[in-house]
């Protein structure tokens, strides 16, 4: 018989109480004749306005997204002019240096290549408030990052943000050398590194705020996101860009119902995942589904950096596990034609001039491309 | 006195040995002058002139002196003389015994009919002396022997005559409540009432009573039936079925009562379903009765017969419950010490209650031990609960008051994990009820409940929740065949949401509603042909939907408090249940509610048949305090029928319609502590539905098997749903963010119940269909295209079966198999992209179905010895829920995690969950 100790029973009675069991799963295949229009992106008025239309796919669908292609896409006055967007390709549609009235009202109108029309409805401008700061703090749990504004005109009340987190980061190996054209060489003075990286990620869910029960249009301190005290971004400096959008009303529900049904779900008392009805229709057939909600704003950003010596000394940061191991220089070639591995430095026997061995190591530990890049951003400080 | 006691003796073997000589003599006479004698010398020359035999305590006669000129005057006519003027009486037998007693006469022959009758019973023991008879004397029947002759006597007596009285418990002198009474030849019989309360009308003359009930000593009584009068039985509890389930009483109600779809569960066999926690639990046992569903595990709101969980009306003690859970639904708000009986009505409702829609769920607590103090408790895993109970005054008044709390507070404390030992859950109740037996007529109940609910699930924000509820009740009876209960009660639920963790966010959330009755019911019992019951009822209710506040100094938050609403429900109802004969009944019954909703307010006016929004408002209407600015009301039917086909199986049929004014409004699938309760008004209509019902009832095995049959179609107009991204907290004109919804429910249930013998439970089978619409012009949105879709608990088939074998007196096992068809659930059609991140859209409402739900649960009773002198009596019960660790989802969803759509599967109770509970009784 295995005698408990006690904290673990207790963990585990509670467990029971406490801790549902949540599995992966697939259902069974719900296939469905779906290709509807899904429009995506918003109407900049300070910067420019990039639109991508795709379809939608079924959910066992594995294949690539697919883009809706030459479509004609056009930005409209209401009771005034016309700027068509340029494509890019991929489905993606663009402008720059189109001045927004704030005054007026603009719509998306959409021309298919198949003939079809869409618009969306006619939204109003709204002017994005300043960020006052993007803060953080170092949690019980890691880095979190809050993020506050203001209007002082009180006309704002709902919000949406998203962000880039970029952060520094090394390989496990530093190395002079590399491997070219079948040889070990090293690698030239002033030739870029490969060992210090820097990464980017956008955010990828929902951000929403409002200030609708407070007395005044203030958010303060807005979580924004955590990053686990453990986490490979630390290791460095951490920097995340916030951007703000303002939005209306309408638009904000449309972004609560979509946050609702996609990301805060699988709880007791969560939710019914319900209808999104988006601001975009068919032209011709008014009961043809269109996904997607049209927003006309400026947008704020605002940039942070956090760097490892602020934090607190005893978080331990994930450092990549690697094991350097020796070849002897004649089997190298071979060796490192698959580009798995990669010459990390050279071993000469003691009180020898000739390099008898090199050490490597896996690719992954000694490319920080793999992951990022090695080109310094601009902004990085 | 030892004259006396010899004298009675020897008319004790002299009556025991010449029962048949019960000849009738020509009468004697007697002659004679007395003047200034002493009664013995009167006695000694009538020994020595006639037959007579006196028998008579010479201390009672010493100062009486004769009197007296007679001349050939029978006895009779001289002992009225001699004794006239004196407390003496005196009583002559066939055998010319004379018998001179103070007080009261002796009986000195058995009443007319007392052999006429067979009863194998009454010649087995020495005729008793008769017990005193008197017009409406109430008595105590404790004796199985003895003869009770209950009302005036007389000489062959005909027709028919009432008996009423109240069944207590010998032991603890609680009433006794569904116990039956009944008499075999002809079979009359009745069940008592939740006072105890008994009537019957019997035709005149010798019967024997029998009395059965769950959990008691089945028992008999021997009355003599002369006219109207009242017996109170004493009933001992059969100590041998602590545990088990004896539900003898209403043996043949399955057949024979006029009731259709109402179920009784005693907490006897709540006791015995094993559940997830160990604590016996009334919600989920009435979970496994045909017609109730639940959306899933861990959550109390129950859904009978196709009606959403608002649509129940929980009444504790008369009073009614809004939150009946604790800790998520994981318990349920009622401590099983202290229950007596369950009463679930899913189709039939009596026309005494109204107001909700689907059911109405009766809980009734005990009443306190009459005789002596006493407790019971339980040590569980999680819960312990301790009951104490005993008279004020012995005989009249007594108390009961159980408590519950958990230690999952200090439990979570231990947890190594930082966000559970953030986190708090913890709860409480306390019930108390006070009985007072005022006299013979008149009974007082004070009844209270208060229930707290606390948990913090992150660091963040704390949700609480309170039930408080008291009740007075007095019952009086006006004479045998009419009683009225005045019943007040108060309700109060609320809740509270606060979070503190932002300084500049830090609120208070709060949401309250009171409720306060009146109610007067009486019960009429004109003949054995009509009973009639009627009374009004009114409620008050007033609501505080919302308040915001801030929660800190440098908090932000601008208090904002939705309008109070107030409203008052009242409602008149009168029902009568008409026994053709043995093999038609009806009962007819009328109840007319009516709704007022009452200012002060100021009401939005909308464009009639526009969509609501804020853009169709038209104009702000305010209203005074005690202005009616909205008003409804109507009929609401209530018929059924019975027709025996044979004496072990029956055909019934029922209508009825219910009008309910509350609504709750939640969009959660499960029933969550923040839910609203709102009532009608100018903007929100109220519910209404329809339900026939139809059943056929067999019992087989003398009764101990029985078998049932019912179909059911039901309506539902005007019940609430919520239109996407509704917003429900705070929201100051609600009407706009929810629509009108129509139902249907249809469906067969079918139950094969064996209560007795060592193996019993019931087996059941239903197949059901909940269909919803969503189709008026004043939505902004409709649902699925406005077709009828399955609700969110819409099972079709469902199959249960509860069992329970009992291998000795102290030791049973139950075992419990539940299947049902996956609940529906709105399932992703397609994926996109938006951006860079993965989403989905969703199908037409409640597509798709979980798979199926299947759970096998398992529970031992070990009970300790049954000597009835023990300090105290205690089992143990081990059980496992969910035996086969099977993970039935709850809910299948998918997310979008790290910018892709992945699906998961949650189930509630994933493994097999072991429990032990201590249980005890002093």
């Amino acid at each position: 018989m295995i005698i408990l100790n006690w904290r673990k029973s207790v963990f585990w009675v509670l467990m029971l109480l406490l801790s549902s069991c949540v599995e992966p799963y697939e259902p069974e295949v719900i296939q469905a004749r779906n290709s509807f229009l899904v429009v995506s992106g918003f109407l900049n008025v300070n910067g420019p306005t990039t639109i991508q239309l795709s379809r939608t796919q079924n959910l066992s669908d594995q294949s690539m997204p697919i883009f809706e292609e030459r479509a004609s896409v056009f930005i409209e006055e209401e009771q005034g002019g016309q700027h068509r967007l340029w494509e890019l390709g991929s489905g993606t549609y663009t402008i720059s240096g189109l001045d927004l009235n704030v005054g007026s009202k603009y719509r998306l109108f959409i021309r298919t290549a198949a003939g079809k029309e869409y618009a969306s409805d006619y939204v109003a401008v709204k002017q994005t408030p300043a960020i006052d700061e993007v803060s953080w703090e170092a949690g019980s749990e890691g880095l979190e990052i809050f993020v506050s504004t203001h209007d002082p005109k009180n006309d704002t009340w709902y919000y949406r943000w998203e962000y880039e987190d970029t952060w520094e980061y090394t390989s496990a190996y530093d190395t002079n050398l590399k491997f070219v054209n079948g040889e070990v060489v090293y690698r030239e003075y002033g030739e870029l590194g490969i060992y210090r990286c820097w990464r980017t990620e956008a955010s990828k869910t929902i951000k929403l705020g409002t200030s609708t029960k407070l007395s005044q249009d203030v958010i303060h301190a807005y979580p924004l996101l955590s990053v686990p005290s453990n986490s490979s971004k630390l290791l460095y400096k951490y920097s995340v860009l916030v951007k703000q959008y303002a939005l209306t009303r309408e638009a904000y529900q449309y972004w609560e119902t979509l946050k609702k049904n996609t990301e805060s779900i699988g709880t007791l008392f969560d939710p019914l995942p319900s209808q999104l009805t988006g601001n975009i229709h068919s032209l011709s057939d008014p009961s043809e589904l269109v996904v997607g909600y049209i927003a006309a704003s400026s947008v704020q950003e605002k940039r942070l950096f956090v760097s490892n010596d602020e934090l607190p000394k005893n978080w331990r940061g994930t450092y990549p596990t690697c094991v350097l191991d020796t070849i002897p220089v004649a089997e190298a070639p071979d060796y490192f034609e698959t580009g798995y591995n990669m010459p990390v430095g050279e071993i000469m026997p003691p009180m020898g001039t000739v390099v008898t061995d090199y050490t490597y190591a896996k690719k992954e530990c000694v490319d920080c491309r793999l992951f990022g890049t090695n080109i310094k951003p601009d902004f990085w400080e | 006195m030892p004259h006396f006691y010899r004298r009675f003796l020897f008319l004790i073997a002299f009556l025991g040995c010449c029962l048949q000589a019960h000849a009738q003599q020509a009468p004697l006479v007697i002659s004679g002058n007395f003047t200034h004698v002493s009664f013995d010398a009167f006695v000694q020359t009538v020994e020595d002139q006639t037959s007579y035999r006196f028998f008579y305590d010479p201390a009672t006669v010493d100062s009486l002196e004769v009197n007296l000129q007679v001349q050939k005057q029978p006895l009779e006519k001289v002992l009225q003389q001699v004794l006239a003027g004196t407390a003496l009486k005196f009583a002559i037998s066939g055998t010319n015994q004379v018998f001179i007693t103070k007080g009261s006469p002796i009986q000195v022959a058995l009443p007319d009919g007392f052999f006429e009758r067979r009863a194998p019973e009454a010649v087995q023991y020495v005729a008793p002396p008769l017990a005193q008879a008197g017009k409406q004397s109430k008595k105590k029947a404790a004796s199985e022997l003895k003869l009770y002759e209950i009302g005036v006597r007389r000489e062959n007596p005909t027709g028919k005559a009432s008996l009423a009285g109240y069944l207590r418990d010998a032991k603890t002198g609680e009433a006794l409540i569904g116990a039956s009474v009944y008499i075999e030849s002809p079979l009359i019989g009745t069940t008592s009432d939740q006072y105890g309360y008994y009537a019957l009308t019997l035709p005149v003359g010798r019967h024997q009573l029998n009395i059965k009930g769950i959990g008691l000593k089945n028992t008999r009584r021997q009355i003599m039936l002369y006219s109207d009068g009242k017996l109170d039985i004493d009933i001992e509890e059969d100590v041998r079925s602590l545990k088990e389930v004896l539900v003898e009483a209403e043996k043949d109600k399955n057949v024979s009562g006029l009731q259709m779809g109402v179920e009784k569960l005693d907490i006897r066999t709540i006791k015995q379903v094993p559940t997830a926690f160990g604590e016996a639990d009334i919600l989920r046992v009435v979970l496994t009765l045909p017609g109730v569903k639940s959306v899933g595990e861990g959550s109390t709101g129950m859904n009978v017969r196709g009606g959403s969980t608002d649509q129940n009306l929980i009444l504790f003690n008369d009073a009614t419950i809004y939150n009946p859970s604790h800790l998520f639904g994981f318990f349920s708000a009622f401590n099983p010490d202290v229950l007596k009986t369950v009463e679930l009505y899913k189709s039939a409702v009596p026309a005494k209650y109204g107001g909700r829609l689907s059911s109405v769920l009766e809980v009734t607590t005990r009443e306190g031990n009459k005789k002596q103090l006493t407790g019971s408790g339980g040590i569980g895993l999680l819960t312990s609960r301790l009951t104490l109970e005993g008279p004020i005054v012995k005989d009249k008044t007594s108390f009961i008051i159980g408590g519950r709390s958990t230690y999952s507070n200090w439990l979570l404390k231990q947890l190594p994990n930082k966000s559970y030992n953030k986190s708090s859950a913890s709860f409480y109740d306390l019930n108390g009820q006070v009985t007072h037996e005022i006299d013979s007529k008149n009974t007082l109940y004070l009844s209270g409940y208060l229930s707290k609910d606390k948990f913090k699930l992150s660091a963040d924000t704390l949700y609480q929740f309170s039930n408080r509820n008291a009740s007075i009740k007095w019952k009086h009876n006006f004479h045998n065949k009419l009683y009225g209960v005045l019943t007040g009660a108060y309700s109060h639920y609320d809740y509270a949401v606060t979070s503190e963790k932002n300084p500049v966010n830090a609120s208070e959330l709060t949401y309250g509603l009171n409720q306060a009755n009146l109610q007067a019911d009486f019960s009429y019992f004109h003949n054995a042909k009509h009973t009639v019951d009627f009374g009004a009822s009114s409620i008050l209710y007033n609501i505080a939907p919302g308040s915001l506040k801030p929660y800190s100094d440098e908090s932000l938050i601008a208090a904002d408090a939705l309008q109070r609403e107030r409203a008052v429900e009242s409602a008149l109802y009168v029902s009568d249940r008409i026994d053709f004969s043995r093999r038609l009944s009806l009962s007819l019954g009328l109840r007319y509610s009516f709704f007022n909703a009452m200012g002060p307010r100021e009401v939005f006016a909308y464009a009639p048949g526009a969509p609501r929004s804020e853009g169709s408002v038209q104009d702000t209407l305010s209203y005074k305090a005690g202005d009616s600015f909205a008003s409804y009301h109507g009929p609401e039917y209530r018929l059924s029928a019975r027709l025996g086909l044979t004496d072990n199986s029956s055909v019934k049929l029922s209508f009825n319609r219910l009008r309910q004014y509350i609504h709750m409004l939640s969009n959660t699938t499960s029933v969550s502590p923040t839910d609203i309760w709102k009532l009608s008004d100018s903007n929100i209509r109220p519910q209404v539905g329809n339900q026939v019902a139809l059943g056929y009832y067999q019992n087989f095995r003398a009764n101990t098997i029985e078998f049932s049959v019912e179909g059911y179609y039901k309506t539902m107009q005007d019940f609430l749903d919520y239109k996407s991204g509704a917003t429900l907290v705070m929201n100051h004109h609600i009407e706009t963010d929810v629509v009108n919804a129509e139902g249907k429910a249809y469906g067969v249930e079918l139950m094969l119940r064996k209560m007795t013998g060592k193996l019993n439970g019931w087996a059941s089978y239903t197949y059901s269909r909940t269909l919803v619409r969503v189709n008026n012009p004043e939505a902004a949105e409709v649902i699925n295209n406005g077709e009828y879709y399955p609700s969110n608990f819409d099972k079709p088939h469902d199959f249960t079966m509860v069992s329970n074998y009992r291998f000795s007196q102290r030791f049973s096992t139950s075992l419990n198999f539940t299947y049902s068809t996956g609940r529906p659930i709105t399932l992703p059609l397609a994926k996109y992209y938006d951006g860079n991140v993965q989403r989905i859209l969703y199908s037409d409402r409640n597509a798709y179905r979980v798979p199926d739900y299947y759970r096998v649960d398992f529970a031992m009773n070990i009970e300790g010895n049954h000597k009835v002198r023990k300090l105290a009596h205690s089992s143990w019960t081990l059980a496992v829920y969910n035996l086969t660790g099977r993970r039935n989802p709850y809910s299948i969803y998918f997310k979008s995690e790290d910018g892709k759509v992945k699906g998961y599967k949650l189930s509630i109770f994933g493994n097999p969950i072991p429990t032990v509970t201590y249980n005890f009784k002093f």
